[in-house]
């Protein structure tokens, strides 16, 4: 299988002299194309630090991360949102949707700020929105909509630009068990689809949903099997 | 991101938060209207004054004066040749270009007689290029002519309110008039010429035109001064173009010392008094504006306080952003053109609060209201300048925000 996604000893500390703390501590971690992995762990253990890493919203203080071969631990910020943009769907606990745009603007977003034009963007959202079900809700705003609405909106925005992966942060969280399964379903559709999955949960009947589920605990990963000792 | 879409960010902003943009705008509003209200103050004035000029003969007009120093200042010999001559005004003719025409003028009080009516007004002897350069309109008759000139025709032409304090509601053309006991014969009465400042104004600015009994120069000096008399009170000058001003204002009064040996004339000068009127009209013109300017200024700062006040509560935005793949620069770009956005709609607000403001006091005034390109330009650029230099502390912090802190943010 293809590698996607390679971390060597990635180490994240924030803070200074006797006041750092160190987040994660030699993250070894290897994530192939297609892959649907979740993330778990307790509060503090540093699993929300290694998304942003993986995400590229933050940057390893050591350690090498190779994204699609590519080495990206020193690019600039700027590099790093065309990255973000091009490569890396985010889907969020409380879903983000920008609260004064309509769901189609919000789902274009990736695209606009990816520079596409007016009339292919358009039509790429409404192919999204219509993956999660939602191309008659294209103009209602967030507020609008129901919670499970407002997630699988956000989907359709994370998978809008075709990114490498997808990156979920508890994307249940916030929704009631039917929801959830619903949303979960999407998720196995896109997994089906051959799209690589990132998901941090609390929740191991979620996890059990992935294909490979790793743990978490004080910065470091947990050999396959282990279960925390908290 | 291309600029409409920022833009649209702009308006969607202005749109969601109409209120608070008024609010943040208010600074911005009154500073453009103060701006807007003077420039469109200053303009209704000077409209009016250039139609008052161009009504009485134009900004080409000057004139030159009898201004004699005092006697024990003169020699004997200056004596004799100080004051305006008739051969003055043919000498200008002769040697300065700049004035196309060239008007000599006297006037004096005479008793007046026509009928039964006698009285004491006074007389203008001109020569016939006055009627042309005053703009006066015959309503009956006709005006003074070369050939009245040559011959020194005992005629009078009469305003039209001396025409009537004369002669009634008669047409007085081809009746006689009696100045100092000399018939005359009335050729013509002009046109009655009506200027108000303001509407209801019961002061006629061009009044002095009606009131005008006029007889050729030469026919006056032939029967009511002594032989060889040649001494003026007047010179009417108007300039060929206004460009030739300096030139021959300073060939004219060269020309008259020399003449005079001494400096013995004053002049008045429209274009000097306009330049004039210009300089004092400017002080008050400057402290509105300062008052504009100040007032631009802290509505400049309100919008970066609620910018910065109402940015906490768009930092999960721009996280959201910046997690979606915006670079610093579009966040910054799209903070920057929504407080422009916002600076220009407050601008086009004030724009039209200043054109209210400015038709109520002209109203008020009964002035006519004129609207410039200058009012306009003055309150998008003021606007826009106000907008991006306020609105760039804020697209710096929002740009510079990290993603993580603002997704954090709760």
């Amino acid at each position: 299988m293809q590698t996607l996604m390679k971390l060597e000893g990635i180490t994240k500390v924030y803070g200074e002299g006797e006041l750092s703390v160190e987040a994660l501590r030699g993250v070894d971690l290897e994530i192939g194309v297609g892959d649907y992995l979740a993330v778990m762990g307790p509060s503090g253990s540093g699993k929300s630090t290694l998304m942003h890493i993986l995400g590229l919203l933050d940057t390893p203080t050591a350690g090498s991360y190779l994204l699609d071969g590519e080495e990206v631990a020193g690019f600039s910020r700027r590099k790093l949102a065309h990255l973000r943009n091009r490569k890396i769907g985010f889907i969020f606990q409380n879903f983000n949707l920008l609260p004064r745009a309509s769901l189609l603007r919000n789902v274009e977003l990736p695209l606009l700020y990816g520079g596409m034009g007016r009339k292919e963007r358009r039509q790429l959202a409404y192919e999204a929105l219509g993956k999660v079900h939602l191309a008659d809700r294209a103009r209602h705003r967030p507020n609008e909509l129901s919670g499970g609405q407002r997630q699988r909106g956000a989907i359709a925005r994370a998978i809008v630009g075709s990114p490498s992966v997808i990156m979920a942060d508890e994307p249940t969280g916030n929704l009631d068990q039917q929801t959830g399964i619903e949303i979960l379903e999407l998720f196995d559709e896109l997994r089906a689809g051959g799209q690589t999955l990132i998901m941090v949960t609390h929740d191991p009947n979620i996890a059990a949903r992935a294909r490979e589920t790793i743990r978490i605990v004080d910065g470091l990963i947990l050999p396959n099997g282990q279960e925390a000792a908290a | 991101m291309n600029p409409a879409q920022f833009l649209r960010e702009g308006f969607v902003e202005i749109r969601e938060h109409l209120g608070r943009t008024v609010l943040q705008t208010l600074g911005v509003i009154l500073g453009v209207a103060s701006v807007v209200a003077t420039l469109g103050m200053t303009a209704s004035m000077d409209a009016r004054r250039d139609q008052y000029f161009r009504e009485s003969g134009g900004t080409r007009l000057m004139g030159v004066y009898n201004q004699p120093p005092g006697e024990l200042e003169m020699t004997a010999r200056q004596r004799a040749k100080t004051g305006l001559k008739l051969e003055d005004a043919a000498a200008i003719r002769r040697t300065i270009d700049g004035f196309d025409l060239v008007v000599a003028e006297i006037a004096r009080s005479h008793r007046v007689r026509a009928g039964a009516t006698e009285e004491s007004f006074r007389i203008t002897a001109i020569e016939p290029e006055f009627g042309r350069m005053r703009e006066l309109a015959m309503g009956s008759g006709r005006y003074i002519t070369d050939h009245d000139m040559e011959t020194a025709a005992a005629v009078v032409v009469l305003g039209s309110t001396r025409a009537r304090e004369l002669f009634g509601t008669a047409d007085p053309v081809g009746k006689a008039v009696n100045i100092d006991g000399k018939a005359y014969t009335v050729v013509g009465v002009t046109a009655e010429k009506v200027f108000f400042w303001q509407e209801n104004d019961t002061y006629n600015a061009h009044e002095w035109l009606n009131r005008l009994i006029v007889v050729p120069i030469t026919s006056y000096m032939k029967r009511h001064q002594e032989p060889g008399a040649e001494r003026i009170d007047e010179l009417n000058l108007r300039l060929r173009s206004p460009e030739v001003h300096k030139e021959s204002r300073d060939a004219l009064e060269q020309l008259l010392r020399s003449r005079h040996g001494i400096e013995d004339f004053g002049v008045w000068d429209r274009q000097e008094r306009i330049e004039q009127g210009n300089r004092e009209g400017m002080i008050y013109n400057i402290t509105f504006l300062a008052c504009g300017v100040i007032s631009l200024l802290v509505g400049g700062i309100v919008i970066t306080n609620i910018m910065l006040a109402s940015f906490t509560e768009r930092m999960r935005e721009v996280g959201v952003r910046k997690a979606l793949g915006a670079t610093g620069w579009q966040v910054f770009v799209q903070f920057l053109i929504e407080a422009i956005v916002v600076t220009v709609f407050g601008g086009a607000m004030g724009l039209a609060l200043g054109i209210v403001f400015t038709f109520g006091i002209m109203t008020v005034m009964n002035m006519p209201m004129a609207i410039t390109a200058s009012m306009i330009a003055v309150s998008v650029i003021s606007a826009t300048v106000v907008g991006f230099f306020f609105g760039l502390y804020p697209a710096v912090k929002a740009s510079r925000l990290d993603p993580v802190v603002a997704l954090r943010y709760e």
